[in-house]
């Protein structure tokens, strides 16, 4: 039995995601912008035949994409990481081992019958995601992670191949190989592309046939994997569990200078009250938590940097106990006349939420401990159910002037029930 | 029973009228699965140029057509080449006492 590995890759995925739910944007250009309206993330195809690159600054192009007709929007991330789990649950059940690598990106084995050629298996999964999900997605075949990767690209680069490509079925994988620059196959750093470039291994086939002691002095065994994928030869497996995550963090640009310690502690709070619920969620319990705050990196001659961390006696996911033993770290970071431009929280030596230890000095009975998780679980469910924020915590403070700015926000569609698209009976 | 398969479920809230004969009214909430193929007699979600409407789909002069169940709104024909898709079937409607 042969196994194969697919490599599923979501199309301009954040512009797709805006269009799943506001068909008014279909067919026209979009393009999304990153956290603070700041640089564009996402393109649709429309907006990437009228020549945007990616990355531009918003304030840059604003006349351009006006003139156009683009339609703009601000990062949606509810509406993206629920479209991405609604995807990652269809493909589970397309492939025996599923590895999320990322929020539109995931790798999948399955059996090869023998001889076979799985085009018309990947076209069908494709179809399904579209019909289901409203997004575009490629897909690549082939026999190791890295060939994988290739014939995504390859699948998406060339309009024919309909958005999949099993590299089994390809008659001169040589040729489709040459046309994969180095720069672009998976796992090649900018440092080691240009080393291949200056030894004249300018393509995918030429790193698969150079000479692997070579390889092997310039970077080890790293590279050499990369050549054996390359080779077909599979050597990077699956990892279909997350490690247990060692630390949560959750910081923010401020769309304005915080000058006061006030808000300061608010920013603190907020990101936070955030990072305690994702320890709830990972079923984790922090020991430590450090905060950090610094001011804009573009005025090196005034840029300042700070942070302060505080030991738990007793591992916690509690966010009232969270918020009593940082918030008080704010001072230490704040300096009158030191606009910050960032701050964040880190939570630090996290354990398993079922571990816990009991403390002489903090004194709590196993039913307080009960009625507190119960609390906490009201919470976070009181959120998830009527969106972020239903219950606030006071020390986040009342519409900060120092959110983030998301002036151009899409509605939370498939999350929240107060802002579900609308369907006409008309 | 409302939901067959979460991930390819969605909610939609309904405006206007034209869909009461068949129960579903203004304002109420329609559970569409996006997974089922729309089949002729079922009610539908389809997206008809750039927004999203609620219909019952019908055999029409050998294609597709979509029908209210409201004796003032016409038939609207889906010919082959038109600009709409259909996006769902719908399940069932939530409705507030
Ligand atoms: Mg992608």
């Amino acid at each position: 039995m042969v196994l194969a590995t697919v490599l599923i890759d979501g199309n301009n995925f954040y512009a797709s995601c805006e269009a799943v739910v506001d068909p008014a944007v279909i067919g026209r250009p979009l393009v999304v912008l990153s956290n603070n309206d700041g640089c564009i993330v996402s393109r649709s195809a429309e907006a990437r035949a009228l020549g945007i690159a990616m990355g531009t600054p918003y304030f840059k192009v604003r006349a351009q994409l006006e003139r156009h007709g683009v339609v703009v929007r601000s990062s949606n991330y509810a509406l993206y990481a629920d479209m991405s789990q609604r995807l990652m649950s269809t493909l589970e059940r397309w492939v025996e081992d599923l590895e999320i690598y990322s929020i539109d990106e995931a790798f999948g084995l399955l059996h090869r019958p023998a001889g076979g050629d799985l085009g018309d298996w990947g076209r069908a999964l494709r179809r399904q995601v579209l019909c289901h999900l409203g997004l575009p997605v490629a897909v690549g075949i082939a026999g190791t992670k890295v060939l994988a990767k290739i014939a995504n690209r390859a699948a998406k680069v060339d309009p024919a191949r309909g958005g999949v490509l099993d590299l089994a079925a390809v008659a001169d994988v040589e040729a489709l190989l040459e046309t994969i620059a180095i720069e672009d196959v998976w796992g090649i750093g900018r440092r080691l592309a240009r080393w291949c470039r200056l030894r004249g291994v300018a393509h995918a086939r030429a790193l698969r046939d150079m000479p692997a002691g070579e390889l092997r002095r310039q970077c080890g065994v790293v590279g050499l994997r990369l050549q054996q994928e390359l080779q077909g030869h599979a050597c990077l497996p699956l990892i279909s569990v997350a490690p247990a995550k060692q630390e949560t963090c959750v910081s923010r640009s401020f769309s304005e200078p915080v000058q006061s310690l006030a808000q300061l502690r608010e920013a603190l709070a907020t990101y936070l009250v955030r990072a305690a619920e994702k320890l709830r969620q990972q079923r984790q319990r922090a020991g430590a938590i450090t905060v950090f705050a610094r001011t804009s990196p573009f005025a090196p001659a005034s840029f300042y940097s700070a942070s302060a961390t505080v030991t738990l006696p007793l591992a916690s996911n509690d966010t009232a106990v969270l918020l009593a033993a940082a918030l008080p770290l704010a001072e230490r970071l704040f300096r009158p006349h030191r606009a910050l431009a960032k701050a964040g929280v880190l939570l630090q030596q996290l354990q398993p939420d079922d571990l816990l230890q009991h403390h002489l000095l903090v004194p709590t009975t196993p039913e307080q401990q009960r009625r507190r998780e119960r609390l906490m679980a009201v919470i976070d469910g009181l959120n998830r159910r009527y969106g972020r924020g239903a219950v606030q915590w006071a020390a986040c403070g009342l519409q900060p002037a120092w959110a983030m700015r998301r002036s151009r926000l899409s509605r939370a569609a498939t999350t929240c029930l107060a802002q579900i698209p609308r369907v006409l009976a008309r | 029973m409302l939901v067959r398969d979460p991930g390819c479920t969605v909610l939609l809230r309904v405006g206007g009228v034209s869909m009461q004969g068949a129960g579903i009214g203004d304002g109420d909430l329609l559970v569409v699965d996006c997974g089922l193929e729309p089949r002729p007699g079922q009610v539908v979600v389809a997206r008809l140029g750039d927004g999203f409407t609620v219909k019952r789909l019908v055999r029409w002069r050998g294609g597709l057509a979509l029908a209210a169940a409201h004796p003032a709104y016409p038939l609207l024909p889906l010919p082959a080449d038109g600009d709409h898709q259909l996006l769902g079937v719908a399940r069932c409607v939530i409705r507030r006492c």
